[in-house]
C-alpha cells in the first residue's frame, strides 16, 4: 500500500477556520456568520406554504387558515412554488446553453473561438438530419448554432435531443404529455400555470415541473454540453489537482468562478500566453496560476486539467487566502458577498456578464465577439494587481489531492474499449460496464450531483456517501460541486481504488480509472442522461430497470430542482438530502416520492439522515437487481 | 441463480468434500498423523500463503478447515465470491494433500501432482526474461481431442508453460501427444482438485521471489495479479466447483476463458465459443505479448522445446564432441567486407548422406561484424547457442566450446531438417538478439572430418586459450566498473545483483561479460554500470557507489551491501539462485546445496528449506544464494576467510566444481585436493558425523576464527 490518504472534512474545516482568522483581522464577513443570522429559517417558507404570487397576500397556510385569500390550499401553493422553482432552474441552465449556441455561432477559422471537435459537430448534425456532406465545418457550425437556438423557440414539435432516449422512454414522455416542446415555451408555460388564478391542481403543476425539467436536461443543458464539446473539445481523461493548495503563493492567482466556459476558456488561453507570463514576471510574480471554483472550474478541469480550488461554499475561502489577484466570474452561484469581501483584500472581483452584475465589482463586459481582448484585459488587470498584495495576509492551506477527470460519455466508452477482448467483443459500446453490473462485480451506479448547502455539514454528505457506496462496489459518476468535493477529498485519485469493495477495486485496476468518475459541470448531467440511455440500449433494459440512481445530498439551487425533475422523468430514482420546500403538502410530497412513479417509473426519496440515505440507495439498487434476476 | 450464488454453491460442495475426507482420514489414521507435500518448504503452500500457518498433522488440517470456513461469507459482493473461490482452492489443496498420506507417489505418469519448490525456482529466470511468456492452466476436456491438442500445441509453440487438469490429459494421451516438464506441458492430475497444484506454483512464486510474507493475503493477490502471467482455459461443462475455483483464479488475477455460455466479466471471465481462438483470446486477456521468432526451418522453434530429450532410438544422427572433433565458435571479424550477411555455407556432407544412428563431426563458426562489436562479446553469444539449438523441435544440444553434442531426431529429419538449418537458427537468433552490435553475420558449418579437426585445433582451441587467459586476468581488482543486474525485478521487485568478474549473478546466467554486453546492447536496460571508486571497507567489499546504486535500484529497500561477506550485509537473492550456502555452526563453516539436490544437508534443512530462508530481495545474514561458478572464486566469502569455509556440498556439485576449486584452494592456502576434505551426503547428513569427518581430514575451517 502506498501513502495515499483521503483529506477529511475535519481537515477542510480546520483550513477554513484558519482562513476565517485572516478574515477577522480585516473585518470580513463569511457565510458561516450569515447562516447564524438567518437561522431559524421561516417555517412557512421552508414548508413551501407561503404564497406571494399576487398582491393580496402574502398568504401563509396554518391549521386555522387552511386557504389563501383566493382560496388556494396548501397543496396548490406548494406545487405552484415547486413549479416556479423548477422554471427558475430550467431557465438558468437553458440560457447557459443558449449562450454556448451563440458562441458556436461566433466561431471562425481564425477567430477567438474555433471548432475543436468537428467530428462531434458532424455527428450531432447527422442526428438532427442536417446535410454535412461537402459542407465547410464553420458553415455547418453556424447552421447548427442557429438550429440550436431555434430549439428555444421552435413553433412546433419537441426537443431534437429526445430521439437519443430509448424508445420506451420516448413513449413514456409522449404518453404522459411531458415531452418538452420549445425550451422557452416550457419555462413561460410554467410561469403562466403558476400565475395567480391559473393551476392549483398539484398533479398538473408537478407534471409541468417534469416537463420543464426535461426541457432543461434533454434540451438546454444538453445543448450546453454538446456544443461546448464542439467548441472546446470533448473531455478525455486528464490529471489535475484539487483544493485550495493548488493556488501558488509566488504566482499571480486568477480564479475563475461561475458556469459558462466561453469566458474561462479564454482566460486560460491568455494566462498561458508567453507575453502575459513575461508581464507577470515583470510585475514580480513567478508565473500565472489559473484555478477554478464551481462549475466553470469543472469545465476547464475536464478539458485542460486546470486545477480546482474549491466548490460552492469555498468561494469566499479563495479570497481569504489573500493571494487571489482576481476572482473572475460569469454566471450563477456567485455570492454577492464576494464584492464586500474582495474590498477587505487586494482582490479584484471582476464580473463579466450582463446576466450577473453585482455591487462592489469591476464590470468588464465579456462578449463572444470581443472575447480575446476582454480576456487579455482581465488577465492584465490581475497581473497588475499582484503588487497590491498584502504579504502579511497571505495564507494558502497546504492541502490538495490528485484527481483524474474528464470522463465524458465518449471517454467512458473509450476506457471501456480498453477492457474488451478483440477476439470476442465489439468496441464502442457500454457492454463491458453492463457485464460488470450483470455479473455482480459492480452492484450498480450512483450519479452524485448537486451543490453545497449549509443545512448539511459542507461536503460531508458527498464524501461519506461516496465512501460508503464505493465500499459496496457501486461506481460513482459525479458532476458539479459534488465532483469537486470528491476531488478535494481524493476520491478521484486512482489510488482511491483501495477504498473500494473488491469488485469495484478490480474494475478500477483493469480499466485504470478512479472509482468516482468526473463527468463535468452541472449542465453536464445531460452527459449522465446520455450514458444511461446508452446503457439501456446496449443492455436491452429500460432505464428504470437499470440498477442506477441519482443523488443530490447537499443541493441548494433552483437548477438542482430542475435537474431532479428531468432525472426522475428519465426513469432514474433520485435521492435528496435536503427537502425541496414541499413538506407543507402531504399530497405533493406523496406525489413526488411515490405518485409520479406511475407516470415515469421513478420518483424521489428525501432523507436528511445521510447514513440512511446511503442505505436506501443501496437497497434500491439491490431491489432493481433482484427484479431483473441478476 | 446469480454468478455469486453459483460460486457459493461450488464452494459449499468443495467444503463438504474436504470435511468428509479429513474426517475419514482422522478416523483411519488418527489426528496426529503427519501430512505434507513432498519437496516444499512451504507446507501446504496455498493455505500457508493465505494464513501464515503451517499444517503438519491431520489434526492441524481439521483446524485449518475451520479457518477456511471463516472465508466463506455469503454477501452478494465480489469480495465474498473471491474469498469463497480462495476457500475452494484451499479445500482442493486439503483434498490433494490427503492423497499423499502414506503414499509418497500418489500420482503416476503422465500426471505430476504437486510440483517441488526447485521446479518453481527454475521457472524464475525464463519467466522474467520472457522465455516463458505465460502460464496456461487448461481444465477439462475440449469438445474434441484434436481441438484440445491443437490448443496445447499452440501455447507450446509460443513457449507458454502449459499445465493440464482433467479430461484434457486423456485427450493428449489419446492423440499420443508428448507431455512432461521438459517440453513444458505438465499434466497435473485428472481430478479438478489437481488445479491447486497450478495455484500452488503461482503462490510459491510470490513467496519465493516476491518476498510476500505468509499470511499477507492481500499482498499475495496483488503480486500474482501484477507479476504472474497465468490464465485459465476451462472447457464446458462448468460445474459449480469449477466456477468456484475459477473465482479463486480471478481473485489471483488470472482470467478464465471458457466455451460455456455464462456471465461475462471483462478481462476476467470471457466466453469464447471458438476453441481455435482460445489462444489469442487468452493472451489478449492477460496482456501477454509473444516475441515472434519466425525462422525459415521445417520444424518448430520455441523455448518450450528447450528441455526436449532425444533418446537414442529416436535419433537420426548425432554429432559428438567427446568422440570426434567438434566445436562451436563466434568470431568477431574486423574487416566487414569479409562477411556477407545471411550467407550460410555447408562444407562437407549433409545429414541425408549419413547412416541412421551414426556419429559425426561438426564445427560451426559464426562470423559477425559490427561497429560496436567487441571480442569480449564472442563468448557471450556463444553461450547462447545451447539455448538456440535446443529450441529447435527435434534437436538436442549439450555442452559448449569443443565439448558439444548434438542429436537430430528422426522426426525432424523426416520433416526436412538439414545441417544448413542450424545455420539459419544461429543467424536469425544472433541477428535479432544482438542487433545493437551485429551489423552482418554469416555462418560456416563444417561436417567434413578433416576440416573439423583443422578448425578445432588450429582456430578454436587457440581462441579458447586466449579467452581463458583473458578471464584469469579478469579479476575484481583489474576492472574499473561492475554491473548491476535487475533482470529479475519483474518478479522480485527489490532484488539487485552486483555482478563482478569474480562473482557472477546468483542465477548463474549473468557473468560480468554478459552484463557488460547486455549493457552495450541496451544502455537503458537491466544492466547498468556501477563504479567502485569510493571503498568503505575493502575486506567485505563494500563501496559507497555500490550502495548508492543498490539503494536506488531497490527503490530504497536495501541500504548497503557487501560483495564478499555472507555475515555482514550479504547480497540479496531473488529466488532463482543455482545454489544456496548457509552457516553450519558446529564445524565453523558453510554448507552449500544446489537446486538439483533434493536430500538433507547437515544444517538440518533441504535446499528448499534453506532457500525459503532467503530470496525476495531480502538480506539474510548467514544465508546467501549464488551461482555454481562462484564457488571456486577467490572472492567467495572472502571476508570470512574464503573457500576454506566450505565444509559440505552434494557430491554431484562437488564433482562439477572440483578442478577449479582445488586450484583456488591450492593457490590461496597451498592445500592440495581440497575437495577431498569437503563432506557430502555419502559422508554425512548431520553435523556430528560431518565434524568427525572434517576433524579426521584436518579441514582448515576448524582452526579458523569463529564465524559468529
Amino acid at each position: 500500500m502506498g501513502t495515499f490518504k483521503l483529506t477529511t472534512v475535519e481537515e477542510f474545516e480546520a483550513a477554513t477556520n484558519r482562513l476565517l482568522e485572516t478574515g477577522k483581522k480585516v473585518g470580513a464577513d463569511g457565510w458561516q456568520y450569515r447562516v447564524a443570522n438567518q437561522t431559524p429559517h421561516c417555517k412557512f417558507g421552508e414548508q413551501g406554504i407561503c404564497c406571494r404570487i399576487c398582491a393580496m397576500g402574502p398568504c401563509r397556510i396554518t391549521p386555522k387558515a387552511p386557504r389563501g385569500i383566493c382560496g388556494c390550499d396548501a397543496h396548490g401553493i406548494v406545487a405552484r412554488n415547486y413549479l416556479k422553482f423548477t422554471a427558475g432552474g430550467a431557465a438558468t441552465h437553458s440560457d447557459h446553453g443558449r449562450e454556448i449556441c451563440h458562441t458556436l455561432y461566433c466561431t471562425s477559422p481564425d477567430g477567438n473561438y474555433k471548432v475543436k471537435d468537428p467530428e462531434k459537430l458532424i455527428r450531432i448534425a447527422k442526428e438532427w438530419g442536417v446535410e454535412t456532406e461537402g459542407k465547410d465545418i464553420y458553415d455547418l457550425a453556424h447552421e447548427m448554432a442557429v438550429l440550436g437556438m431555434g430549439e428555444y423557440g421552435k413553433v412546433f414539435g419537441t426537443q431534437n435531443f429526445l430521439k437519443r432516449a430509448p424508445q420506451h422512454t420516448q413513449e413514456i414522455w409522449e404518453r404522459e404529455e411531458i415531452a418538452p416542446r420549445a425550451i422557452d415555451r416550457e419555462v413561460s408555460c410554467s410561469l403562466h400555470m403558476a400565475h395567480m388564478g391559473c393551476s392549483s391542481e398539484p398533479k398538473a403543476l408537478i407534471r409541468q415541473s417534469l416537463r420543464a425539467g426535461l426541457s432543461d436536461g434533454w434540451g438546454g443543458s444538453m445543448a450546453g454540453t454538446e456544443f461546448s464539446d464542439v467548441l472546446f473539445g470533448t473531455p478525455k481523461p486528464i490529471d489535475t489537482e484539487a483544493n485550495l493548495g493548488v493556488m501558488v503563493a509566488e504566482n499571480v492567482n486568477i480564479v475563475v468562478h461561475g458556469h459558462d466556459p466561453s469566458l474561462s476558456e479564454m482566460i486560460c488561453e491568455y494566462a498561458d500566453d508567453p507575453e502575459m507570463i513575461a508581464y507577470a514576471k515583470e510585475m514580480g510574480a513567478k508565473g500565472i496560476t489559473v484555478s477554478g471554483v464551481c462549475c466553470t472550474s469543472n469545465e476547464v478541469a475536464m478539458r485542460r486539467g486546470i486545477p480546482m480550488a474549491g466548490n460552492f461554499l469555498q468561494q469566499e475561502n479563495v479570497v481569504l487566502t489573500g493571494a487571489c489577484e482576481a476572482i473572475v466570474v460569469d454566471v450563477q452561484c456567485i455570492f454577492p458577498a464576494l464584492g464586500p469581501l474582495s474590498k477587505c483584500f487586494h482582490t479584484k472581483f471582476i464580473t463579466t456578464s450582463p446576466i450577473a452584475q453585482m455591487p462592489d465589482s469591476d464590470f468588464i463586459r465579456f462578449s463572444a465577439e470581443n472575447a480575446g481582448e476582454n480576456a487579455k484585459l482581465i488577465v492584465k488587470t490581475a497581473i497588475e494587481n499582484f503588487k497590491n498584495r498584502k504579504p502579511e495576509l497571505v495564507y494558502i492551506p497546504d492541502m490538495k489531492q490528485k484527481a483524474t477527470v474528464g470522463y465524458s460519455v465518449e471517454a467512458i466508452v473509450k476506457t471501456l474499449d480498453g477492457v474488451t477482448n478483440s477476439q470476442v467483443d465489439v468496441t464502442g459500446t457500454t457492454k463491458p460496464l453492463i457485464e460488470c453490473i450483470t455479473s455482480g462485480v459492480i452492484r450498480g451506479a450512483v450519479a452524485m450531483v448537486g451543490c453545497n448547502n449549509p443545512k448539511v455539514r459542507p461536503d460531508t454528505a458527498h464524501i461519506e456517501l461516496m465512501k460508503k457506496l464505493i465500499a459496496n462496489d457501486i461506481i460513482i459518476v459525479a458532476s458539479g460541486c459534488s465532483a469537486q468535493a470528491a476531488a478535494r477529498a481524493g476520491l478521484m485519485s486512482k489510488e482511491a481504488k483501495d477504498l473500494c469493495g473488491a469488485g469495484l477495486k478490480r474494475v478500477c485496476e483493469l480499466a485504470d480509472i478512479p472509482p468516482v468518475l468526473h463527468m463535468g459541470s452541472c449542465v453536464d448531467i445531460s452527459r449522465m442522461m446520455i450514458l444511461v440511455a446508452t446503457l439501456a440500449k446496449d443492455s436491452g433494459l429500460n432505464i428504470s430497470q437499470l440498477p442506477v440512481v441519482g443523488c443530490a445530498p447537499e443541493w441548494m439551487s433552483e437548477k438542482a430542482v430542475s435537474i431532479g425533475n428531468y432525472v426522475v422523468a428519465t426513469g432514474i430514482d433520485t435521492f435528496l438530502g435536503v427537502d425541496p420546500y414541499v413538506s407543507g403538502s402531504d399530497q405533493v410530497a406523496e406525489l413526488l416520492t411515490s405518485g409520479i412513479r406511475d407516470w415515469v417509473e421513478a420518483s424521489y426519496t428525501v432523507e436528511k439522515d445521510i447514513e440512511k440515505l446511503g442505505d436506501r440507495m443501496i437497497e434500491r439498487i439491490e431491489e432493481k437487481r433482484a427484479a431483473i434476476g441478476i | 441463480m446469480t454468478l455469486f450464488d453459483v460460486v457459493f454453491s461450488g464452494n459449499d460442495a468443495a467444503y463438504g468434500l474436504a470435511e468428509g475426507a479429513i474426517d475419514a482420514a482422522i478416523e483411519k489414521y488418527g489426528a496426529d498423523k503427519a501430512v505434507s507435500f513432498p519437496d516444499t518448504a512451504y507446507s501446504l503452500p496455498c493455505y500457508y500463503a493465505v494464513t501464515g500457518t503451517k499444517v503438519n498433522t491431520l489434526g492441524d488440517l481439521k483446524n485449518a478447515l475451520g479457518v477456511v470456513k471463516t472465508l466463506m461469507t455469503r454477501e452478494q459482493r465480489l469480495n465474498d465470491a473471491f474469498m469463497s473461490g480462495v476457500a475452494t482452492a484451499l479445500c482442493a489443496e486439503f483434498l490433494e494433500v490427503l492423497k499423499y498420506v502414506d503414499n509418497p507417489t500418489p500420482y503416476e505418469a503422465p500426471c505430476a501432482g504437486h510440483l517441488p519448490d526447485a521446479a518453481i525456482r527454475e521457472l524464475g529466470v525464463p519467466l522474467v526474461t520472457g522465455d516463458i511468456p505465460g502460464v496456461a492452466v487448461i481444465l477439462g476436456a475440449a469438445p474434441t481431442a484434436e481441438e484440445g491438442v491443437e490448443l496445447v500445441k499452440s501455447y507450446q509453440a509460443q513457449g507458454i508453460l502449459v499445465t493440464l487438469v482433467g479430461g484434457i490429459i486423456d485427450q493428449c494421451v489419446e492423440m499420443g501427444y508428448k507431455t512432461g516438464a521438459n517440453v513444458r506441458v505438465i499434466p497435473l492430475g485428472k481430478d479438478v482438485t489437481a488445479v491447486v497444484h497450478a495455484v500452488s506454483v503461482a503462490v510459491r512464486a510470490a513467496l519465493i521471489f516476491g518476498n510476500i510474507q505468509a499470511g499477507d493475503a492481500a499482498g499475495l493477490m496483488k503480486y500474482t495479479m501484477e507479476r504472474v502471467p497465468a490464465f485459465v482455459n476451462a472447457f464446458a461443462p462448468l460445474d459449480p466447483v469449477i466456477v468456484a475455483a475459477g473465482a479463486g483464479a480471478i481473485a489471483l488475477g488470472f482470467p478464465v476463458i471458457t466455451n460455456e455460455e455464462t456471465f461475462r466479466v471483462p478481462k476476467s471471465l470471457i466466453v469464447q465459443k471458438d476453441i481455435s481462438k482460445f489462444n489469442a483470446t487468452s493472451l489478449e486477456a492477460r496482456d501477454i505479448k509473444i516475441k515472434v521468432t519466425k525462422i525459415d526451418i521445417p520444424v518448430a522453434f520455441a523455448s518450450a522445446f528447450e528441455g526436449e530429450i532425444i533418446r537414442r532410438g529416436d535419433m537420426q544422427v548425432e554429432f559428438d564432441g567427446s568422440r570426434v572433433d567438434c566445436c562451436e565458435l563466434v568470431l568477431d571479424v574486423e574487416d566487414a567486407s569479409k562477411v556477407e550477411d545471411h550467407k550460410i555455407e555447408v562444407i562437407g556432407p549433409d545429414i541425408d548422406e549419413f547412416e541412421v544412428g551414426s556419429k559425426h563431426s561438426i564445427a560451426y563458426v559464426v562470423e559477425v561484424t559490427g561497429k560496436s562489436m567487441q571480442p569480449d562479446f564472442e563468448p557471450v553469444f556463444e553461450r547462447k547457442f545451447h539455448s538456440y539449438l535446443n529450441c529447435i523441435e527435434g534437436v538436442m544440444h549439450t555442452g559448449q566450446r569443443d565439448m558439444i553434442r548434438i542429436r537430430v531426431s528422426k522426426d525432424a529429419f523426416n520433416a526436412g531438417f538439414r545441417v544448413k538449418h542450424i545455420g539459419e537458427v544461429l543467424y536469425a537468433r544472433v541477428k535479432s538478439e544482438f542487433a545493437a552490435v551485429v551489423d552482418k553475420c554469416q555462418v560456416k558449418i563444417y561436417t567434413d572430418p578433416a576440416e573439423c579437426t583443422r578448425i578445432r585445433h588450429e582456430v578454436a582451441i587457440p581462441m579458447f586459450d586466449k579467452r581463458d587467459e583473458r578471464l584469469t586476468t579478469l579479476t575484481d581488482e583489474s576492472v574499473d566498473v561492475y554491473y548491476s543486474c535487475i533482470m529479475c525485478q519483474a518478479f522480485s521487485p527489490s532484488h539487485v545483483c552486483i555482478v563482478t568478474p569474480e562473482r557472477l549473478g546468483l542465477c548463474g546466467a549473468v557473468s560480468w561479460l554478459d552484463a557488460k554486453a547486455t549493457h552495450e546492447l541496451d544502455p537503458q536496460g537491466p544492466c547498468q554500470v556501477v563504479t567502485k571508486e569510493k571503498p568503505i571497507d575493502e575486506r567485505i567489499g563494500e563501496y559507497e557507489d555500490v550502495n548508492e546504486v543498490v539503494k536506488k535500484l531497490s527503490q530504497g529497500a536495501l541500504e548497503d551491501v557487501s560483495l564478499y561477506s555472507i555475515i555482514e550485509k550479504p547480497m540479496t537473492s531473488c529466488g532463482c539462485f543455482e545454489c544456496i550456502c548457509g552457516i553450519e555452526p558446529l564445524s565453523n563453516g558453510v554448507c552449500i546445496a544446489n537446486r538439483e539436490y533434493a536430500g538433507m544437508t547437515p544444517i538440518g534443512m533441504t535446499f528448499s528449506e534453506l532457500a525459503s530462508m532467503t530470496g525476495g530481495g531480502v538480506q539474510t545474514p548467514g544465508f546467501m544464494g549464488h551461482g555454481k561458478h562462484f564457488i571456486a572464486s577467490k572472492k567467495f566469502m572472502k571476508a570470512e576467510g574464503g573457500v576454506a569455509r566450505i565444509v559440505w556440498m552434494p557430491k554431484e556439485l562437488k564433482d562439477q566444481v572440483r578442478d577449479r576449486l582445488n586450484e583456488t584452494a591450492k593457490e590461496m592456502y597451498g592445500i592440495e585436493n581440497f575437495c577431498d576434505m569437503i563432506g557430502d551426503e555419502t559422508v554425512a547428513e548431520d553435523p556430528e558425523t560431518l565434524l568427525a569427518f572434517l576433524t579426521e581430514k584436518g579441514h582448515p575451517a576448524l582452526s579458523m576464527e569463529p564465524m559468529m
